[in-house]
């Protein structure tokens, strides 16, 4: 038995779970519908998917929101998980699921996949034969993946990065990287058997003025050390910058670089996704500025050529929305994307290159890190701050870089920090900054932040 | 240079704010030892004691600061804490409770200077204004 296979043995043996069958799991992976498939839908569609946020604490109350969703044409499922299972405590998710059953009432932020077994949840994911998108922000994400596999769920979010800078204070990130790997392997293995298992990494970490240059160096890496392992099938991702213009030059700079270094690294059988999340920061207490910022979205998205796109809603920013208002915005976005077929590739050359230089410095100073293996090389990198991002609660994250906005709302690098960068990519991030005389820098932070209030 | 420890109490993970102190203080002109988010009150005290600090100023958005903060008076007893400031802002309850019942009360656990729901600058302002004065 592979050592990988002794440790898999040992993390479904888990109290909270019934008989893990691994016999059973392979068969029906390598039976599935190619339909549950994303990574099937990108290789046969040029039309871009659709996929909104969403999970609740029930079976039915997922069931019916699926339905919903199904009714507005949508394209891919999610499957957001709740907190306490992203933290690996099932104890609490199981007595917080039970609540919610018997008092119809929602005690937990999503579904608790774990506690509610692969044998229930892969009725309603093979009932719906549409592909399934987990979404969660687990640093050990290894029981969780297993059980999501086991269930028909064939997309995984996350990245031992992206997954844990943004949402964990002191997570140890050495056992991140060594869980990440186990998840990799693991859907590396199954995409042997059938459609390959797809594997999307979070671009919009803090979601609060992240600069482009470092999401876009965060989703390269993870995406190698996913390739490295063997998977065949990733999506890289951002989210909306707040600049049409910034949007666009991301798009077309991670597109190329995403497969010079995928090739570079001898990966050139693995195909590579590009996904775009709507606008991820505060949202207008307004329900119809919130619906012109998602249409605007909808547009960059068309005009970036992402193949998959995933929504917000007008409710936003009161809180989660009900299944009507949820399906409503897939409706809406779906609706938008027919008028918007066919646009013309847009590009800004200067930007582009700035971009695509500062990409290449911070990610030849990771890999000129003396460790033995590249995710030793990024967890160095991070440590010594040449992999930092704004607004992360990390412990081991620097926090040494200050971004604002320029006239144009691009985001700019004000303080670089660790960052690897030439003095003259850095010159260039100065040289679009216009900080008045006397103007405090935290009062510009504030009001870029709320660009969208 | 003064030195201010600062955080958030509890199990708070709201980041934006606390990184804004941060970077307010250290334009401000003080040195900054920032605990981030999810600190309790018990490494706050240890943190100003190693650091020999002149501020604590905890922050707090969740509304759940004073569950975490009622101990403050028993552990500054333990320690001859001598001039430290203690500061602590943001929303510190939950519900709609006026800032004229707040202060007081926070106030009684050990709190030099409060702010619910006050503007960052406003309170650092008068951080400033109460440092200068006990100079």
């Amino acid at each position: 038995m592979s050592l990988l296979q002794r440790e898999r043995e040992i993390i479904v043996r888990n109290e909270y779970i019934d008989r893990f069958d691994f016999d059973e799991v392979k068969e029906f992976i390598t039976g599935a519908s190619k339909d549950l498939f994303i990574s099937h839908r990108f290789k046969h569609s040029n039309e871009m998917l659709v996929q909104p946020r969403g999970g609740f604490p029930t079976y039915d109350k997922v069931f019916q929101l699926y339905k919903e969703f199904k009714e507005a044409n949508v394209d891919v499922l999610p499957l957001t998980i709740d907190s306490n299972t992203r933290l690996n405590d099932y104890a609490t998710a199981k007595k917080m699921l039970a609540l919610s059953e018997e008092h119809d009432t929602d005690m937990l932020n999503g579904y608790p996949l774990v506690n509610h077994g692969y044998r229930t949840t892969r009725k309603m994911i093979t009932h719906y034969n549409t592909p399934v998108s987990l979404r969660h922000g687990t640093p050990d994400a290894r029981l969780l993946v297993e059980m999501a596999l086991a269930s028909g769920i064939f997309e995984i979010e996350g990245g031992p990065i992206t997954y844990l800078l943004p949402y964990s204070k002191n997570f140890p990130m050495d056992k991140a990287f060594l869980y990440w790997k186990y998840v990799e392997r693991v859907c590396a293995s199954y995409s042997k058997l059938n459609e390959p298992i797809n594997r999307e990494s979070f671009g919009p970490l803090s979601a609060t003025l992240q600069p482009p240059a470092i999401v876009l160096v965060i989703q390269i890496l993870e995406m190698l050390l996913s390739l490295e392992e063997g998977v065949k099938s990733f999506s890289v991702s951002f989210s909306q910058t707040g600049s049409m213009t910034q949007d666009i030059v991301s798009s077309n700079v991670i597109k190329k670089l995403s497969r010079h270094y995928a090739d570079k690294f001898g990966h050139t059988d693995a195909s590579i996704n590009l996904v775009y999340h709507q606008w991820m920061g505060a949202f207008p207490y307004n329900r119809e500025y919130s619906d012109s910022l998602i249409n605007t979205s909808t547009v960059i998205a068309a005009m970036v050529g992402a193949d998959k796109i995933i929504t917000k809603t007008r409710n936003e920013a009161f809180g989660i929305p009900t299944k009507e208002a949820n399906a409503l915005a897939v409706a809406n976005v779906k609706y938008t994307l027919g008028m918007l077929k066919g646009l013309p590739k847009v590009s800004d050359e200067e930007e582009e290159e700035n971009l695509t230089r500062e990409v290449h410095e911070i990610l030849e100073a990771v890999f000129n890190d003396g460790a033995d293996t590249m995710w030793r090389q990024v967890f160095n990198s991070i440590k010594k701050g040449y992999i930092d991002i704004p607004f992360s609660p990390h412990i081991i994250n620097a926090n040494q870089v200050i971004t604002i906005r320029d006239k144009q709302s691009n985001i700019r690098i004000l303080k670089k920090g660790n960052l690897p960068l030439s003095d003259k990519s850095f010159a260039y991030e100065k040289s679009k900054i216009n900080l008045p005389e006397g103007s405090r820098v935290v009062d510009k932070i504030i009001q870029d932040i709320g660009i969208m209030l | 240079m003064m030195k201010v420890v600062t955080g958030v109490v509890g199990n708070d993970i709201h980041v934006v704010a606390n990184r804004l102190i941060d970077i307010s203080l250290q334009e401000r002109g003080f040195e900054v030892f920032n605990l981030g988010v999810n600190t309790y009150l018990e490494e706050f005290m240890d943190a100003v004691i190693e650091t020999d600090a002149d501020v604590l100023l905890i922050s707090s958005l969740n509304g759940e600061a004073e569950g975490w903060c009622r101990d403050l008076r028993i552990l500054k007893d333990q320690y001859d804490f001598r001039d430290v400031v203690f500061m602590i802002g943001g929303n510190l309850v939950v519900g709609e409770v006026t800032a004229q019942e707040i202060v007081p009360r926070f106030k009684g656990y050990g709190f030099d200077l409060v702010f619910h729901q006050v503007d960052l600058n406003e309170g650092l302002d008068q951080l400033e204004l109460l440092l200068k004065e006990k100079k």
